[in-house]
C-alpha cells in the first residue's frame, strides 16, 4: 500500500518554509505537495522519496504528522492516462476524495495518488488492468 | 481530624466574638500605619466599632491603594520588628510588598498546617513543593507550613521537569503542591516523553493553586495521577496560600476567620451580600501586626456557601474561585470567565487543556475566538474530522457561556504552557 504524510499546519507565513527545511537538511527528496485548507488551519500532504524517514524527522520536530494509506499508481505522460484510471474507478463506482500527481520523467512517466475510501480494492483493481503500482518510495 | 480542634470546631458565637475583638484591635492598629491614619481621619472614621458590620463604614482597600501606599506606607510596626517581605506576582502591573513580623509569619505557617491537615497530610509524608520560592508567596508559605507539620518537605521550587521526576522517584514523594497548569505538563512529560509508568510513584496527593480552576480540572488530574487533588487559596496580599483551604470533603474551601473576616460584594456597587451570593470576596486580616489590610477587594469571584460543613469545622466555607473580576471579560453584552472555557474543554478528548482566548472587534460586533491545540493522538490527516472539532467545541461552548465562539485550532505546544499564572485572555478591543 502506497502512504502519504499529513501534516497539520496553522495558516501562517513561513509555516511551509519549514517542512522543506527540515526536508533539504535530511536530505529527502520532496516529490509532491498538496495543501487542503479550512481558514485559520490546513492539512498540507507530501510524498517524498522516504515517507518513513520524513515521518520521524517532521515528528522529532513537534510537527503534528500521520501516515495515510494512498494509492500511488504509476501512468503514462500523455494525454488521458488520467482519465483511463478514473475511468476504471467510475465504473467501479469508486469515489476518489482526493488526487494529485508528480512527472516521473518527462513524456513518459508520471505518478498519479489517489485517496480513497479503499485503497486496497482499488490497487487490485488497478493491478488486475496491467498498472504498476508503488508501495514507498 | 484536626490540628487545633478547639478553634476549628469553635461555636460560631465564640467565633464571631473573635472576628469582633480581633477587628478592633485591628483597626487600632492600622491607626499606626501612615495609609490607614490618613484615611481615617479624612474620612472622620471612628475606630472604635460595636458590631462587627460596622467594618461597612470603612472604604476598601484595593490594589491600586497598595500601589499608591508602595513601598511601605501600610507597615503599621517600628522596621525592626519586621522580619519579612515579599511581592504580589504583579501579573496585573507593578508589583505590591507586603511586610511580616515573626508572629505574622507563624500565624501563616499555623493556618497553612491547618489545612494541610485537613487533606490528610501527615508527618509521614514526604512533601515536594513545586512551587516557586522566592518574592512570591507560593513557594515558602507551604514549605513552613508543611515544615512546622513534620513532613519531609523537598524544596524543589517550579521548573526542570526532568529533575522533578527524578526527586519523586528517588525521595518517594507522596504529596507535591503544584500549579493546576504545571500539573498537567507533568503528566505529559512522564507519560509521552519520559514514559515512566505511574506505579513506580509514591504520590498519593497534590495540592493545587495559585491558577484559578474548574472542578472538572481537578477530576481529570486526579484521573491521570490516579490520586487526590485538594485546592489552596491564598493572595499575598492576605500573607499567600493557606487563608482557605480544602477539607477531606472537597467542597468548598475553609477560610480561616479566626484571622480573616470574608465578606462577598456586588463588585459594581460594592454592597455587600448574602451568604450564597456570587460576587467578589473582601477580606480583612484580624490578627496581622506587621502590616494589617481592612475589606482589600481580591478581584477573586465566588460565594459563601451555606451551611455547616459534615467535616465538623465551623469556619465557613467559600466556593471554588471561579474567576478574578479582571478576568472576566464580557463579548456581546454576557459576563463570560475563562474557567467556563476551561470546563468545555476538559470533556473533550480531541483537544490538549492549553488554550487562549482572544476577543476582537470587527465592523462594531464582538468576536470571540477559542484558540485550542489539536492532541497529538488524534491526528489522523483527516481535514472533515479537525472541522468536525470545531463544531462540535463550538457548540458546546455556546451552551456554557450563550455566545457561539470561533475555534481556532492550533498546533500542540504552540499556546503557552506555563509553570506559574498563565494568561489566558488576549482582549484586542481595548488595545
Amino acid at each position: 500500500m502506497g502512504k502519504q504524510l499529513s501534516i497539520f499546519m496553522e495558516n501562517k507565513p513561513g509555516k511551509i518554509n519549514r517542512i522543506t527545511g527540515i526536508l533539504q537538511k535530511e536530505e529527502i527528496n520532496l516529490k509532491a505537495m498538496t495543501i487542503a485548507d479550512s481558514g485559520t488551519f490546513g492539512i498540507v500532504k507530501i510524498m517524498t522519496d522516504n515517507n518513513k524517514k520524513a515521518f520521524n524527522v517532521l515528528k522529532k520536530d513537534n510537527f503534528l504528522v500521520s501516515y495515510q494509506d494512498v494509492v500511488v499508481v504509476e501512468i503514462q505522460d500523455r494525454v488521458g492516462a488520467f482519465h483511463y484510471v478514473a475511468k476504471i474507478l467510475e465504473d467501479e463506482k469508486i469515489n476518489i476524495e482526493d488526487a494529485y500527481g508528480f512527472i516521473i520523467e518527462a513524456d513518459k512517466k508520471a505518478v498519479l495518488i489517489l485517496k480513497v475510501a479503499e485503497p486496497k480494492k482499488v490497487e487490485t483493481l488497478l493491478k488486475k488492468q496491467g498498472y504498476k503500482l508503488i508501495e514507498d518510495f | 481530624m484536626f490540628f487545633d480542634k478547639d478553634i476549628e470546631t469553635i461555636s460560631v458565637e465564640k467565633l464571631r466574638a473573635i472576628q469582633k475583638e480581633k477587628l478592633g484591635e485591628t483597626l487600632k492598629n492600622a491607626l499606626k500605619s501612615k495609609y490607614y491614619k490618613n484615611i481615617f481621619k479624612q474620612q472622620g472614621i471612628n475606630p472604635e466599632i460595636k458590631k462587627i458590620r460596622d467594618i461597612e463604614k470603612i472604604p476598601f482597600t484595593t490594589k491600586e491603594d497598595l500601589r499608591k501606599s508602595y513601598p511601605a506606607g501600610m507597615v503599621a510596626v517600628p522596621f525592626e520588628s519586621l522580619v519579612r517581605m515579599h511581592a504580589s506576582s504583579g501579573t496585573t502591573g507593578k508589583s505590591t510588598f507586603i511586610f511580616h513580623t515573626k508572629k505574622d509569619l507563624e500565624n501563616w505557617s499555623t493556618l497553612v498546617v491547618r489545612g494541610l491537615y485537613a487533606v490528610g497530610i501527615r508527618k509521614t509524608d514526604v512533601f515536594q513543593n513545586m512551587m516557586s520560592y522566592g518574592l512570591f508567596t507560593g513557594g515558602i508559605g507551604l514549605h513552613y507550613g508543611a515544615e512546622k507539620l513534620g513532613a519531609l518537605v523537598v524544596p524543589a521550587g517550579s521548573g526542570n521537569t526532568k529533575k522533578q521526576i527524578e526527586l519523586l522517584l528517588d525521595m518517594h514523594t507522596t504529596v507535591i503542591h503544584i500549579t493546576p497548569s504545571y500539573l498537567f505538563y507533568l503528566s505529559h512529560v512522564i507519560e509521552d516523553e519520559e514514559k515512566i509508568p505511574l506505579s513506580r510513584f509514591s504520590l498519593r496527593m497534590a495540592v493545587i493553586g495559585a491558577e484559578p480552576h474548574s472542578e472538572e480540572t481537578r477530576r481529570k488530574l486526579e484521573k491521570l495521577f490516579k490520586i487526590k487533588v485538594f485546592n489552596c487559596y491564598g493572595l499575598s496580599e492576605m500573607n499567600g496560600p493557606g487563608v482557605a483551604f480544602e477539607c477531606e470533603y472537597q467542597n468548598g474551601l475553609h477560610i480561616w476567620e479566626d484571622h480573616y473576616y470574608a465578606e462577598i460584594i456586588n463588585p459594581k456597587t460594592g454592597k455587600v451580600l448574602q451568604d450564597g451570593e456570587e460576587g467578589e470576596l473582601v477580606l480583612t486580616t484580624l490578627q496581622r501586626e506587621g502590616m494589617p489590610i481592612i475589606r482589600y477587594r481580591t478581584r477573586d469571584i465566588t460565594k459563601i456557601m451555606k451551611g455547616r460543613c459534615p467535616c465538623g469545622r465551623t469556619h465557613r466555607k467559600i466556593a471554588r474561585i471561579k474567576g478574578r473580576t479582571d478576568d472576566m471579560f464580557i463579548v456581546k453584552g454576557v459576563n463570560i470567565f475563562p474557567s467556563q472555557i476551561e470546563t468545555v474543554l476538559m470533556q473533550t478528548h480531541e483537544v490538549d487543556k492549553n488554550y487562549r482566548i482572544v476577543i476582537d472587534r470587527k465592523d462594531g460586533l464582538d468576536n470571540l475566538t477559542v484558540e485550542v491545540e489539536v492532541k497529538k493522538g488524534f491526528f489522523d490527516g483527516e481535514l472533515s474530522h479537525l472541522t468536525a472539532i470545531q463544531e462540535k467545541l463550538a457548540d458546546m461552548m455556546k451552551n456554557t457561556i450563550l455566545v457561539k465562539p470561533s475555534i481556532k485550532l492550533v498546533e500542540p505546544g504552540s499556546l503557552p504552557s506555563s509553570t506559574g499564572k498563565s494568561q489566558r485572555v488576549q482582549d484586542k478591543r481595548r488595545v
